[in-house]
């Protein structure tokens, strides 16, 4: 490889990526040929003229609808190898070998192209050789597939019993190609060829049926295409791999219904043929292009028709009649069969999308080597909204047959598409409707009938959260009868006649609901629509949605529908202390610094009834905490050259400040306060907040000193003050631009404390890693939902190569090139170590923001190396577990409860505190329990403390109760710092939410100092 | 991986604990958790079982040993008792662990271990050779025991220091039990939940007392700067010349006792100014020819630099093997 040639290191990447993921044809092709020949002489050893009736596949051939099946067996008149081995563009994994067999002519009639007739013969002759192939002992075992999942053509899978390690799960393919079994004028499009297919006793055209047997009459000769296309010419062959790499990563494209590795040749090959490429060209350049094609350009609207070999020419009504019947034409050689016709509007739509989205990712600083060929996009990560129809033994499916032109579960998928487009608007920007029904375990002999096993499968992209939020959905006026009926047909009972504001009368459907549960009305909404039209029970909805949100609740609700109480009273508060008067210097700026007032506190404070200028009495009688976390708010002084010099000197005074503040506010304004000698708390509306001074002088130092040199004289305390109210102003605007940050940070925050994290991963850091996800969430969209964004920041912490890569938060788009530049020394430097030792390097997790390019506010001592790694099995294991639940589990709420259940023997040891002395027992999420190891030593609890305010002191004065209610009083904690105090060679594991475990594991890196 | 950790512990309690029982007998506790603590540490290295990573082990073992050692004189001199009970709790201990490995391990769980185990990666030798001292920590920690029993434990471990042969009588009958009891503190206010409820009232003395401490502080603070600024003068005075020290950079325009400007300009306003000309540069970039070709030079320069390191980092990613999207 000339240095010239490899111009930057995505083409590096790309070269690197195609090593490893072509095939050693060399070694292959050894293996190919003894099993195609052994293959081969176990088919021809069948013998010929046997009577083959549909015996063999009673159910397959009666519930396909055909009949007079019978045929005398003849030997095949051929095998060829075709598909991505024969053109040696195989992609590992595939070792996925096609064979053609090429069906004989004499076992079919003339007009067996009729009723199904050929599909069930071609199924009986794959049925014949299954049970010879059985038999040799050279074949492991036969399984049943189908060609793009169309049931009425079975294809066979043959593994072979002498295996090399180098291809784990090499196998042949059987398929079965027609050449010239049929007049193929016969099977023009227009043509009705099924005859239950009719409207009114008249037959209409099969297009569908037509092609499903055209394609196989031509097998032979479009693999030829092919071959002559990518032999001798390397490049396309590399971009054709690198096009399945791609295609494969997006599971909503690599579908029946859209693309597929033929497909994806074929327009290769028309692409070269039409002179689109230059010889010149690298195969990444080959891909662009190709992605570029497909995402813009403008035949598709006119349909991709390669040049016909023959002198038939594709007439202009031809051309039409294609277009009209299919959405995507991909007419071939011989101008009679559309090889798309599989492809739906909606794959065809996807697959433009995830094109041109592709093609953004590309134009990335850094080339988006990763996003376009290493990240998995599967549906979970995709939709924002999962759904799956459980239709097994729904009779409504099949109700007028398995194949008609189209098959049953096609038509299905159809349905409920429309359905659904109809019913959620413009709420969704995508729906995707995909029943992938055919399985590994399909036998023909079970016939079609068992095709409704897997669950349907419904994503659904939601266009934006105010849409998706809206309750009120307004429908045709009243004054058009027409479409005002139409509109009461499909929504029955939901819809009203309603007048709104400006006047108008128009039917309309409401989806009341609470404001912390507006995210189920799209639930709400396809719920409804399934149950009315598809009439299906609500156990065979399964719906994605909320599955989560046990782990945010409080008691009985969502503690999130109490902070608008809390934010008036920060106001409020606010404004208290810049109206004091009487103080040396006026309260010139208040700040909020606490995650409850950006919404991303997994527990907001709840409104405590003591804590408050007036007790009001009647509110005294419910079990109340004894306990009140504190919320941090951050206050600026009027400048002053006044302050004392020193650290300590400068902090008392800011004590005595607060102090003073404290006894105004008492004095004044008559709101209660408790302070300690660093802490100043003040009660107010029922919520308790602790108030910080930032000194102004370190200011103007700080902002310029970030990164460069944090010695100087700005004190740390002024510093990290600055930090975290630039953190929560930034925050604060993001959760306002995406409505749906704050729940995924408190679903992440939950996560992390519940798998013992908390002393490992700061708030803030998880605040950021999630504000990546929605600030840049190529090759994906903005995640629209809670599961769709917490599975995306598993998914960010497993995934993500933090030994390699800064991660940069741009919060506001306002990083340059310099910023770059300067975030990715730093980076550099943090990472010098790691040729030396791979256990050396500073901040295993390198964040950058913009108030903090040198990653030193939050993750510079923590998480270190190991702890990294851990973060990141456990992340890995959670997002494996998600997506499958999203995708096939029964909707079990243990099997999701598992995601937030740590488990206890990773650990050398695990104490288990006392679930009656947690100061807020309402957020442990479960109780812990170890049934393995050896408990050694039990405890008696306490008396001293009590969650929850005894009667007793519920009858004593307003005074002493509020000495009672204790203010951020964390018994853990206390624990917590008294076990690092005594055993500094423990490295204890908590929950700072509120865990009922500590796990402790012996720490080797502090007992070596 | 954990499963061979687990058996090769095992080997290793199992063979020494005939002697390690014999010897506690005889010898003094110091001594003979040492020595116990060298022998399993040379019983490991005589089991590890795959001769072909022999040599690495070995290697990382005699690193493990020596933190054994470090670490040993630290616990040895406050782990005395713990050391007897722990003996005898040892093999009870492995063999529930063994149980538990080979036991029906719940999917998820065995699957992040493995997980964790893997990433753990060259530090678990040294982990199993820190085996026989884990099980110290284990104990010493007592599985699922309440909160404060750590601290707890040290408290009765003082009392109990004094008598220790009782003690040594207590532990065997203890070990019947199995289960340590713990009392809940609140008796004493020295430790446990009584004392933190007591320190957090006692934390909370009313405004006006944390005014006056905060007064009084300040009072302390101005009189000690007074009495440095004191002490200046009078050394000052005494030889009746002052020492000037050279101050590196630039001349401050800030009083650093007052905070006021001295100068007239504000240095931060000044840099400000500096700042900005720096921008706006009276010709624009790209003007004259020696600009442009040097503004092409760095950028080659930059993208040269760029290209060499990510050469190394994929060179890095090789050996990660992360080209794999499968």
């Amino acid at each position: 490889m000339e240095i010239d040639t490899v111009t930057d290191s995505r083409t590096l990447k790309v070269n690197d990526l195609l090593k490893d993921i072509r095939i050693d044809y060399d070694s292959l092709t050894n293996l190919v040929d003894d099993f195609v020949s052994s293959i081969k002489e176990s088919i021809d050893a069948i013998p010929d003229d046997f009577k083959v009736t549909s015996e063999l596949a009673p159910s397959f051939v009666s519930e396909i609808g055909a009949d007079k099946v019978e045929f005398n067996f003849k030997k095949p008149n051929g095998f060829s190898l075709c598909g991505s081995y024969s053109i040696r563009c195989m992609a590992k994994p595939d070792a996925c070998v096609d064979l053609l067999v090429h069906l004989p002519k004499e076992c079919f009639y003339e007009k067996d192209y009729m009723n199904h007739r050929y599909h069930a013969k071609r199924c009986l002759y794959l049925c014949v050789i299954r049970k010879h192939l059985l038999s040799s002992s050279s074949v492991e075992k036969v399984e049943w597939s189908s060609l793009q999942n169309e049931a009425r053509k079975p294809v066979l899978v043959v593994f072979p019993a002498k295996k090399l390690d180098q291809f784990p799960g090499f196998s042949i393919r059987i398929i079965p190609s027609a050449t010239s079994l049929f007049n193929v004028a016969k099977l023009s499009m227009s043509r009705n060829n099924v005859r239950s297919v009719s409207a009114d006793g008249v037959p209409q055209p099969t297009p569908t049926y037509n092609s499903s047997i055209l394609e196989d009459m031509f097998l032979e000769e479009n693999s030829e295409l092919l071959k002559k296309t990518f032999s001798e010419w390397k490049e396309l062959g590399d971009a054709l791999i690198l096009l399945k790499i791609w295609a494969r990563q997006r599971s909503s494209i690599y579908t029946h219904d859209c693309l597929n590795g033929f497909l994806i040749s074929l327009i290769l090959s028309y692409l070269a043929t039409h002179g689109k490429f230059n010889k010149s060209l690298n195969a990444l350049d080959i891909f662009r292009v190709t992605l570029d094609f497909i995402a813009t350009s403008k035949l598709w609207e006119r349909g991709l028709f390669f040049p016909p070999q023959s002198e038939n020419r594709v007439s202009k009504e031809e051309k039409m009649q294609f277009r009209e019947l299919f959405p995507v034409v991909i007419c071939d050689p011989s101008t009679l069969v559309n090889l798309a016709f599989r492809m739906t509007s909606v794959g065809f739509q996807e697959l433009q999308d995830e094109a041109s989205s592709t093609l953004k990712c590309m134009k990335l600083r850094d080339g988006g080597f990763e996003e376009v060929f290493m990240t998995k996009i599967d549906y979970p990560v995709k939709y924002d909204h999962c759904v799956r129809l459980h239709l097994k033994g729904k009779p409504a499916v099949s109700v007028s047959g398995y194949c008609l032109d189209k098959e049953c579960w096609r038509i299905y998928e159809q349905k409920v598409h429309s359905l659904l487009q109809q019913g959620l608007g413009d709420r969704a920007k995508s729906i995707r409707v995909v029943w992938r029904n055919t399985n590994q375990d399909w036998h023909v002999e079970s016939g079609l009938s068992v095709l409704d096993r897997e669950p349907l499968f419904i994503g659904i992209s939601i266009s934006s959260i105010e849409k998706a939020f809206r309750t009120v959905d307004i429908g045709p006026d009243a004054e058009n009868k027409l479409e005002a009926l139409k509109f009461r047909r499909f929504w029955g009972n939901k819809s009203e006649l309603r007048r709104f504001k400006d006047g108008r009368i128009a039917e309309s459907t409401v989806w009341e609901t609470q404001q912390w549960t507006k995210h189920l009305i799209v639930k709400q909404i396809i719920e409804y629509i399934i149950k009315r039209h598809l009439s299906l029970s609500a156990d065979d909805i399964v719906q994605l949605v909320d599955q989560l949100d046990f782990s945010l609740i409080y008691g009985d609700k969502d503690p999130m529908s109490t902070s608008g109480n809390l934010l008036q009273a920060y106001e409020v508060f606010s404004k208290c202390l810049r109206e004091i008067e009487g103080i040396p210097l006026k309260v010139s700026s208040v700040q909020p610094l606490d995650s409850a007032l950006r919404f991303t506190s997994v527990f907001p404070p709840e409104p405590h009834p003591v804590a408050c200028e007036k007790i009001d009495a009647r509110r005294l009688h419910k079990l109340l905490p004894s306990c009140i976390p504190t919320m941090e708010v951050m206050i600026q002084l009027e400048g002053s050259g006044n302050w004392p010099i020193g650290d300590l000197a400068i902090e008392k005074t800011k004590s005595a400040f607060l102090l003073k503040i404290a006894e105004n506010l008492q004095n004044v304004e008559g709101i209660p306060c408790t302070a300690t000698e660093d802490n100043v708390d003040v009660f107010m509306g029922g919520y308790a907040f602790r108030m910080r001074i930032m000194h102004e002088r370190g200011l103007s130092l700080v902002k310029r000193d970030i990164g460069a040199d944090p010695v100087k004289q700005v004190s740390s305390i002024d510093k990290m003050l600055f930090i975290r109210s630039q953190h929560a102003s930034m925050i604060n605007g993001l959760q306002g631009l995406f409505p749906t940050y704050a729940p995924v940070a408190r679903l992440a925050k939950r996560w992390v404390s519940a798998h013992l994290f908390s002393g490992c991963l700061a708030e803030e850091a998880i605040e950021l890693l999630v504000a990546h996800v929605f600030l840049t969430p190529l090759p994906l969209g903005v995640p629209c939902s809670r599961i769709n964004g917490f599975l995306r920041f598993l998914r960010l912490l497993a995934d993500y190569d933090w030994m390699f890569y800064p991660l940069i938060v741009d919060i506001n788009n306002d990083f340059g090139r310099n910023d770059e530049k300067e975030i990715n020394d730093n980076f550099m430097a943090s990472r010098k170590g790691y040729e030396k030792d791979r256990q050396n390097i500073s901040s295993a997790m390198f964040l950058a923001a913009p108030y903090d390019k040198a990653s030193e506010a939050w993750t510079s001592t923590s998480p270190n190396l190991s702890e990294q790694k851990r973060l990141a099995a456990y992340a890995r294991s959670s997002a494996n577990v998600l997506s499958k639940l999203v995708l096939h589990e029964h909707n079990d709420s243990v099997q999701w409860e598992c995601l937030f259940r740590t488990p206890l023997n990773n650990y050398d040891a695990v104490v288990l505190l006392h679930r009656d002395k947690l100061p807020y027992p309402r957020r442990l999420l479960f109780p812990s329990e170890l049934n393995q190891g050896k408990h050694v030593a039990r405890g008696k609890a306490s008396t001293a403390f009590n969650p929850f305010l005894l009667p007793g002191d519920l009858k004593r004065s307003h005074e002493e109760l509020k000495k009672k209610l204790m203010v951020d009083f964390e018994p853990t904690k206390c624990f917590m710092s008294g076990l690092q105090e005594e055993f500094g060679t423990l490295k204890p594991w908590y929950d700072h939410i509120g865990g009922d475990a500590i796990g402790l594991t012996w720490n080797k890196h502090n007992s070596k100092v | 991986m954990q499963r061979k950790k687990k058996e090769k512990t095992s080997n290793v309690e199992l063979s020494e604990l005939p002697q390690a029982i014999s010897s506690e007998k005889t010898k003094g506790k110091k001594v003979e958790l040492k020595k116990k603590m060298q022998k399993s540490k040379r019983k490991v290295e005589e089991t590890s079982s795959s001769p072909a990573d022999g040599k690495m082990q070995k290697k990382r073992k005699a690193k493990g040993g020596n933190v054994d050692i470090s670490e040993l004189s630290q616990i040895t001199s406050e782990e005395k008792i713990k050391g007897n009970k722990s003996k005898l709790n040892k093999t009870k201990n492995k063999r529930k662990a063994e149980e538990i490995n080979s036991g029906p391990v719940d999917h998820e769980d065995d699957h992040l271990k493995s997980e964790v185990d893997g990433d753990k990666g060259s530090s678990e030798d040294v982990n199993a050779d820190m085996a026989s001292n884990e099980t110290e920590t284990r104990n010493r920690n007592l599985k699922g025991k309440s909160k404060k029993s750590n601290k707890k434990r040290k408290t009765n471990r003082s009392s109990t220091k004094e008598n220790e042969t009782s003690s040594e009588k207590m532990n065997e009958t203890e070990e019947e039990k199995d289960v340590y009891q713990i009392s809940s503190g609140d008796e004493d206010c020295s430790k446990g939940m009584k004392k933190w409820v007591t320190d957090y009232y006692e934390s909370r003395p009313g405004l006006d007392e944390l005014q006056k401490r905060i007064d009084d502080f300040m009072t302390d603070h101005e009189e000690r700067l007074e009495q440095e600024r004191k002490d200046r003068e009078a050394k000052a005075a005494e030889g009746g010349w002052t020492v000037v020290v050279h101050h590196k950079g630039r001349k401050k325009t800030t009083d650093p006792e007052s905070g006021i400007a001295v100068g007239s300009v504000n240095q931060t306003a000044l840099e400000d100014q500096v700042a900005k000309k720096k921008q706006s540069e009276p010709v624009a970039h790209g003007f004259y020819r020696f600009q442009r070709r040097e503004a092409q030079r760095n950028e080659i320069l930059a993208l040269q630099s760029k290209f060499e390191q990510d050469k190394k980092r994929i060179q890095q990613l090789r050996a990660a093997r992360k080209f794999k999207p499968y």
